[in-house]
């Protein structure tokens, strides 16, 4: 490794611990209290469903800080369900662009990963053909408690432990 | 003398106006020719106005004669003071915007301004007039030469019928006027206003009332009370732009004037119950305006209804202080007085404002229809900034102008305990209750129409293109500025207007009203103030606090511009906007037992809904007071007509009976 | 109004722990599949990748490929090959990484089934 090379990969290193530093803080806001914006661009609605019982009693999100707000302007997560159909782009961007940084996409129900419905006339297929997904939440629909899950990767406070499963039993 | 000399100077260069009209009909130069000299005119009757106001009353002159019956007899009062600087103010700003508005002189547009022109120095006239007969003389000009200027626009039933609504109901008024001088010259055996008011005592207290009640009807034809406002919404649309300025701003002013003149002058001390008549027929009058100006569309007719609600306010204002002065309460009194002739002035102002842009919104967007203009202040930024100012000062918001008199009769209508009487008290409290209604109702009708036109999307073609190159602007921006001046520079008018009140009442206010430079005390000193100057330059400073924060706690970074959200809307479309109807709708259905509505609905077929082919759906106030009053009214007079018709026969020989047996009959009586 | 509260106090607090502790309930959640190695062969691979509703499952070099992001936890593919499909059991799946939801399990290389 020359001179510089040594000095470009510092330079880098240096600038991967301030983005993970500014992660960390916008994790540490974001998981005091997030407003988070539902948007739905054609799914069958069992992920509204699904969604909705989340402010229900029987898991309460607003214990853990989350809130839901109908406006992107005041929200800071917009958790997208559907297949994208081609007809909502135009909305779906609009309202990405109407919600102030620092802001983050769940993606969420197998339609919005890609799952379900290909691309065609009709659809994009999955939810990041159009708009830049931070978190996905396979299911469907998911439930609550993988809705929580979700939400909890999303802000840093629990860890993302999917990669580590094989999905094959009998071996790990 | 002075002030005189100036309206005498006026008169002159209006008529050379209106000479000039005639005689340079179909030039320009001859437009151009009679709108200055028009505007000099009133610039003369400004200076003459003020002159009154700061000198008081003058000697009574008799130009031309003894105190023959017939002869001028004119006399500067303080009282029509304010008046004369209002029509100085309306003639200037119309004067200013004559030429770009009539673009061509053709021949109807010649009559047009010499009768304008005319009709100037015959409100001056009724202004300047010192006695009776002077009076009658000029108001009855007043009326045919505004019945001329009304029917300008190409013979249609609409314009026909406002017009001879305005004249008949002007003819009705002129009756009960001449009326009640008649009584009053009779008693008092004199035929000047100031020997009137020096000898009232010599008219018996019944025959008093019996005046001011004739004068109070017959002024208030003219001034346009409920129910006898009738010609307002008929006559106003179909004048021409100027001309509606010209009624609204000034001529129901003048029934005003009249009100106040036997009110405060000739009549002034009276029992209780005129003040509380006055009042409630002024409170009514502002409510029922403001109601039926939030069920119309056609912009000069919810103008007309606005100018009703507002002469109700100035009315309810002097009922309230003849019934103080009633109670013994004589600095109430006369600073009702004084409020009542500032919204006088302020009405005029933004009244005529409105009316003029209303004018340009005509000509530049084609319409007159609120639901078929939009957008107006992007296409016409100066006529939507010149607007605003007139819709602020209308709505009364503070600073502006119309918020100041309002405040100040509110404050004198609030002192009503003073009286000590509880059922006074009471009425007084309803009144300023009503007036509290009319002004939420006014600032929700006016945000109506100021933002269908000018906010929002063009809903038709035309609106979508207007533009207003070549459209009048000088004279309604010269109103704005008056608008602002008289907000600002209240305390200085207030000085001024202090002054002819003293005049008048012979209470001096300046000590009680203005103590400190420029702050306000409105009627008693331990109960509320403000300055209407600090005011103003608060709000301005208050304006540059967001504008500083922002600039000190701005992100420094990168930022991106990003459209107004706006839920995600593909586009959107005019139709998808509030209408006027809809945006009053609220209140429509509210008081819809008041506007009694008619609904019309048809189908086509009575297939399901989406089948039944075309619907037509129709709805409109009841006109309570024409359906009611008026053709009942006419009704019998035409009744009376055919029954007295056999009388004229035609045949020459029963006429020379009828002669004979009068002659007969008057010996009888004379040998008796 | 009184009748929701008296029923609240019977019945107690019925919120979850959840992620605090951990949830019972959530052991009966449908949950997408698990494969099992030995008991995939070629045959098996290409019915389980036919019968995918939602084109979770594929064969890409020797591996069958399961999406699952893709997967709606229907069960198809454990009611056509009972012998080498069985319930994951996870329901924390969510992650930030797209490329963590694609599994890919080895397919026998036999030919024998």
């Amino acid at each position: 490794m020359t001179a510089s090379d040594a000095t470009q990969a510092g330079a880098a290193d240096e600038i991967a611990a301030s983005a993970t530093a500014l992660n960390r803080r916008v994790a540490a806001l974001f998981g005091r209290s997030l407003h988070i914006r539902t948007l739905d661009t054609g799914s069958c609605a069992a992920c509204e469903q699904e969604i909705r019982l989340l402010a229900a009693p029987h898991y309460d999100l607003q214990r853990l800080g989350f809130f839901f707000t109908p406006a992107p302007r005041h929200a800071d997560l917009l958790l997208v369900t559907g297949p994208m159909l081609r007809a909502f782009a135009l909305a779906a961007r609009k309202t990405y662009q109407a919600m102030p940084e620092p802001k983050l996409v769940v993606a969420t129900g197998a339609c919005a990963l890609g799952g379900v419905y290909q691309p065609d006339a009709f659809s994009y297929g999955s939810v990041d053909q159009v708009l830049p997904v931070d978190v996905w939440i396979p299911g469907c629909p998911p439930s609550p408690l993988a809705l929580l899950h979700g939400l909890m990767v999303a802000v840093d406070r629990l860890a993302a432990g999917v990669g580590s499963m094989s999905f094959s039993a009998g071996g790990e | 003398m002075s002030c005189l000399v100036a309206f005498g100077i006026a008169g002159g260069l209006w008529l050379a106006a209106a000479i000039a009209a005639i005689a340079g009909s179909r030039s320009r130069a001859g437009l151009l020719v009679c709108a200055a000299l028009s505007a000099a005119g009133g610039a003369a009757t400004v200076s003459g106005g003020i002159a009154t106001l700061l000198a008081g009353d003058t000697r009574l002159i008799s130009p031309g004669g003894t105190e023959v019956v017939g002869s001028l007899q004119l006399q500067g009062s303080s009282l029509a003071g304010i008046f004369a600087v209002l029509l100085g103010i309306v003639a200037v700003a119309i004067g200013l915007y004559i030429p770009r508005y009539h673009q061509k002189m053709s021949g109807g547009t010649a009559v047009y301004l010499c009768a304008y022109n005319l009709a100037l120095i015959a409100s001056l006239a009724v202004l300047a007039a010192g006695g009776v007969v002077t009076f009658l003389v000029a108001w009855e000009s007043m009326a045919l030469l505004c019945y001329l200027l009304i029917l300008r626009n190409p013979r249609s039933r609409p314009v026909a019928a406002g017009a001879f609504w305005f004249l008949a109901l002007s003819e009705v008024g002129f009756v009960l006027i001449v009326a009640a001088f008649a009584i009053l010259a009779v008693k008092t055996q004199s035929l000047q206003f100031a020997v009137i008011a020096a000898r009232i005592h010599r008219v018996p207290a019944d025959w008093r009332d019996t005046a001011y009640l004739l004068a109070l009807c017959g002024f208030g034809f003219k001034a346009g009370l409920v129910p006898l406002h009738v010609w307002l919404p008929a006559a106003h649309p179909v004048a021409p732009a100027d001309g509606s300025a010209f009624l609204s701003g000034l001529i129901v002013k003048l029934g005003v004037y009249g009100i106040a003149l036997f009110a405060f002058r000739l009549l002034p001390d009276g029992p209780a119950w005129r003040g509380i008549l006055t009042m409630g027929i002024g409170a009514l009058t502002a409510a029922v305006g403001i109601l039926y100006a939030l069920a119309e569309r056609d912009i000069k007719r919810f103008l007309a209804f606005s100018t009703v609600e507002n002469i109700g306010i100035i009315v309810t204002a002097f009922g309230a202080a003849m019934t103080f002065l009633a109670y013994g309460q004589r600095a109430l009194w006369a600073f009702l007085l004084l409020a009542g002739l500032y919204h006088v002035l302020n009405h005029g102002c933004y009244k005529t404002l409105l009316f003029l842009e209303a004018g340009v919104t005509e000509h530049a967007a084609g319409s007159r229809d609120m639901d078929r203009l939009g957008g107006l202040a992007r296409r016409m930024p100066r006529a939507g900034v010149i607007a605003f100012v007139g819709t602020l000062g209308i709505a009364a918001l503070p600073p502006l102008n119309g918020f100041v008199s309002e405040w100040l009769i509110f404050q004198g209508l609030f002192q009503g305990f003073r009286t000590h009487s509880h059922l006074v008290g009471i009425l007084i409290v309803v009144a300023a209750a009503t007036l509290g209604l009319t002004g939420g109702l006014a600032i929700y009708a006016f945000v109506r129409g100021y933002g269908i036109p000018y906010l929002g999307m063009p809903r038709t073609r035309q609106a979508a293109v207007a533009t207003e190159r070549a459209q009048p602007v000088t004279g309604p921006a010269l109103l704005a500025v008056v608008c602002v001046a008289l907000a600002v520079g209240a305390p200085v008018l207030l000085v001024a207007m202090a002054r002819a009140v003293r005049t008048v009442t012979g209470i001096g206010l300046r000590p009680i009203l203005l103590p400190g430079e420029l702050t306000v005390i409105p009627a008693h000193t331990d109960f509320s103030g403000f300055s209407p100057t600090y005011l103003t330059v608060f709000l301005l400073a208050v304006l540059i606090v967001p504008a500083l924060i922002y600039r000190a706690g701005r992100i420094r970074g990168q930022s991106a511009t990003v459209p107004v959200w706006d839920g995600g809307i593909v586009a959107f479309k005019p139709r998808m906007q509030y209408s006027a109807m809809t945006f009053s709708a609220p209140t429509r259905v509210t008081f819809a037992a008041f506007y009694r509505p008619a609904v019309s609905l048809e189908r086509a077929s009575d297939d399901p809904a989406g089948r039944s082919g075309p619907v037509h759906y129709e709805t409109a106030a009841t006109p309570v007071f024409e359906r009611y009053l008026y053709q009942p009214v006419i009704r019998a007079v035409e009744w009376l007509a055919d029954l007295v018709r056999p009388l004229q026969s035609g045949d020459v020989n029963l006429y020379l009976l009828y002669v004979f047996v009068a002659v007969l009959v008057a010996y009888l009586v004379a040998a008796v | 109004m009184p009748q929701w509260f008296l029923t609240g106090l019977r019945r107690g607090v019925v919120t979850t722990h959840y992620p605090a502790r951990r949830e019972p309930a959530a052991d009966d959640l449908p949950t997408p599949p698990a494969f099992r190695p030995e008991q995939l062969s070629q045959d098996r691979a290409l019915r389980l990748a036919e019968v995918c509703p939602s084109a979770a499952l594929a064969i890409a070099d020797g591996d069958l490929v399961f999406d699952v992001g893709k997967c709606t936890a229907c069960g198809r593919c454990r009611q056509a090959v009972p012998e080498a499909v069985t319930a994951s059991g996870g329901f924390e799946l969510a992650t930030g990484r797209r490329q963590d939801l694609v599994k890919r399990i080895p397919i026998l290389a036999s030919t024998a089934r």
